[in-house]
């Protein structure tokens, strides 16, 4: 090649130089957490969401009285429901908040910044469980960083007519809100996740776990019937909401948003646990699933293969 | 678009892989941009200051930072550029075209000195060229950025460059 003397005066970066700027460099940053913020963050938000999304399917069809027992929704089982990211685009140009789309969102608990640990069972101490780890991870990845991020509780009160502004706006007209709805209120409660990023290079994976995240709620509701609105408002047809809604034991089963148009998902069995795999378009997938009242999110740039056979290593 | 980042904010799975990774991005982008300065500016000290210099720079201006990884390795060389700029406005002429065919002629046994002495006949012979192409050497060779890359950055046409570039190549192949 005519120019291969010019390719051959190429040379790596001093090693000692590339250590010395990249020390410099997270010195002139907030250590670890800005980089941790988003992945962490964004795992709490949705499962938060998500949670919401579950206490959704609890609210009763009666108001409860001040006798009634509190119900408690746990984490043991994952669906994914596929929506429509376009339907929930004009809802929010339509100045629905999509956040607060069931009710009035009080926040109990902020997380704040997740926190460094230099292993995980230190981490594990701090959030109260103990972290399993993989006894397999691929060649070549090893463990770079541990975090946990604080416990993440809010308040919902429910806005029947919110609510149903959202229904007439879609033109939902097959769908009744229960009755009794306004009002009610229910407490999410995500506890601390513990994360793991998990590096090969350039390349990271991560590994989050948790207590089951609750949601209290007053006893005594139609469940089915609040699903139902909720499917619909997902953007799933009337039959599949209605076969869906009646279906599942929405006390034990966390309802998993995929947006169509950017990733496939699939149930998965993580040593006899049902799970969910979800794969991105866009590259990459993320496995939940849940065991021993802990739930699990395995997320990286592996295929279905490497993902669940490490999620199985898990001990 | 607006709910693709909306959704990305609350489901992780919606998202692409493509988020930022600071440490990602450096692993890959530093032996990048120092070969540019070493390119650029034929010396190995000042290739890593500059370097630190840019790498310093995106850092602090990182709230410019666009999304997937080859926005920011645009980005990051687009700081480059600048910080090369400012560098060699700074600087004058240090070595004569004599000295570099002196050097040119010299034998060098050892393969590290000889990768030395290499890119500081290339810097001297590159100092008699016009600046652009002095820049378009620096990226294709140093940054292995591709002829679309550097069309990017320097407002070239692929073809453009891929003609400047060929015929810088020709005359240097041919007094090396």
């Amino acid at each position: 090649m005519e120019d291969q003397f010019l390719h051959d005066m190429r040379r790596a970066p001093p090693p000692e130089f590339a250590a010395r700027l990249r020390a410099r460099l997270h010195a002139q940053r907030p250590a670890h957490h800005e980089r941790w913020r988003t992945p962490v963050a964004r795992w709490l938000a949705a499962a938060a969401a998500v949670a919401a999304v579950g206490f959704a399917f609890t609210f009763p069809d009666v108001r409860a009285g001040a006798a009634a027992f509190l119900d408690l929704f746990r984490v043991v089982n994952f669906a994914g429901v596929r929506f429509d990211p376009q339907r929930l685009a004009g809802l929010k140009a339509g100045g629905v908040d999509l956040p607060s789309l069931l009710g009035d969102v009080e926040p109990l608990a902020q997380p704040g910044a997740p926190v460094s640990y230099a292993d995980p069972v230190e981490a594990g101490r701090a959030a109260s469980i103990d972290v399993r780890l993989p006894a397999w991870v691929p060649p070549g990845w090893t463990l770079a960083e541990t975090v946990v991020a604080a416990e993440h509780s809010v308040r919902v009160t429910a806005n029947a007519a919110k609510l149903q502004a959202v229904l007439d706006t879609l033109a939902l007209n097959d769908v009744r809100l229960p009755e009794g709805l306004d009002g009610q209120v229910a407490t999410v409660t995500l506890p601390p996740v513990v994360g793991m990023t998990y590096r090969s290079g350039d390349v990271a994976l991560h590994l989050f776990e948790a207590r089951s995240a609750e949601v209290s709620f007053p006893a005594g509701f139609d469940l089915p019937a609040l699903a139902h609105a909720a499917l619909r408002i997902l953007g799933l047809d009337r039959d599949e909401a209605y076969r869906m809604a009646y279906s599942i034991d929405w006390r034990s089963t966390l309802i998993v948003p995929v947006p169509a148009d950017a990733a496939s998902f699939r149930p998965a069995n993580v040593a006899g646990a049902d799970g969910l795999l979800i794969e991105r378009a866009r590259g990459g997938s993320v496995l939940l699933w849940s065991a021993g009242g802990r739930m699990y999110a395995l997320s990286g740039p592996l295929g279905a293969d490497g993902l669940l056979e490490m999620a199985q290593s898990l001990q | 678009m607006a709910i693709d980042g909306e959704i990305s904010e609350r489901l992780p799975w919606a998202s692409g892989p493509a988020e930022l990774d600071w440490d990602a991005a450096y692993a890959e982008l530093l032996p990048r941009v120092y070969n540019y300065f070493r390119y650029r500016v034929g010396n190995e000290a000042a290739a890593e200051d500059l370097a630190s210099r840019t790498f310093e720079k995106a850092w602090t201006q990182r709230a410019r930072y666009r999304r997937d990884l080859a926005a920011l390795s645009t980005w990051v060389f687009s700081i480059a550029r600048n910080v090369a700029v400012d560098h060699l406005r700074a600087q004058r002429p240090h070595l004569s075209l004599e000295a570099a065919d002196a050097m040119a002629a010299a034998d060098t046994p050892h393969d590290d000195v000889s990768r030395a002495s290499d890119l500081e006949r290339l810097a001297a012979l590159l100092k008699h060229l016009p600046a652009r192409e002095q820049e378009l050497v620096a990226l294709k060779y140093g940054a292995e950025a591709t002829n679309r890359a550097i069309a990017a950055l320097t407002g070239l046409s692929e073809s453009n460059v891929g003609t400047i570039l060929h015929r810088v190549v020709q005359q240097l192949r041919s007094v090396w």
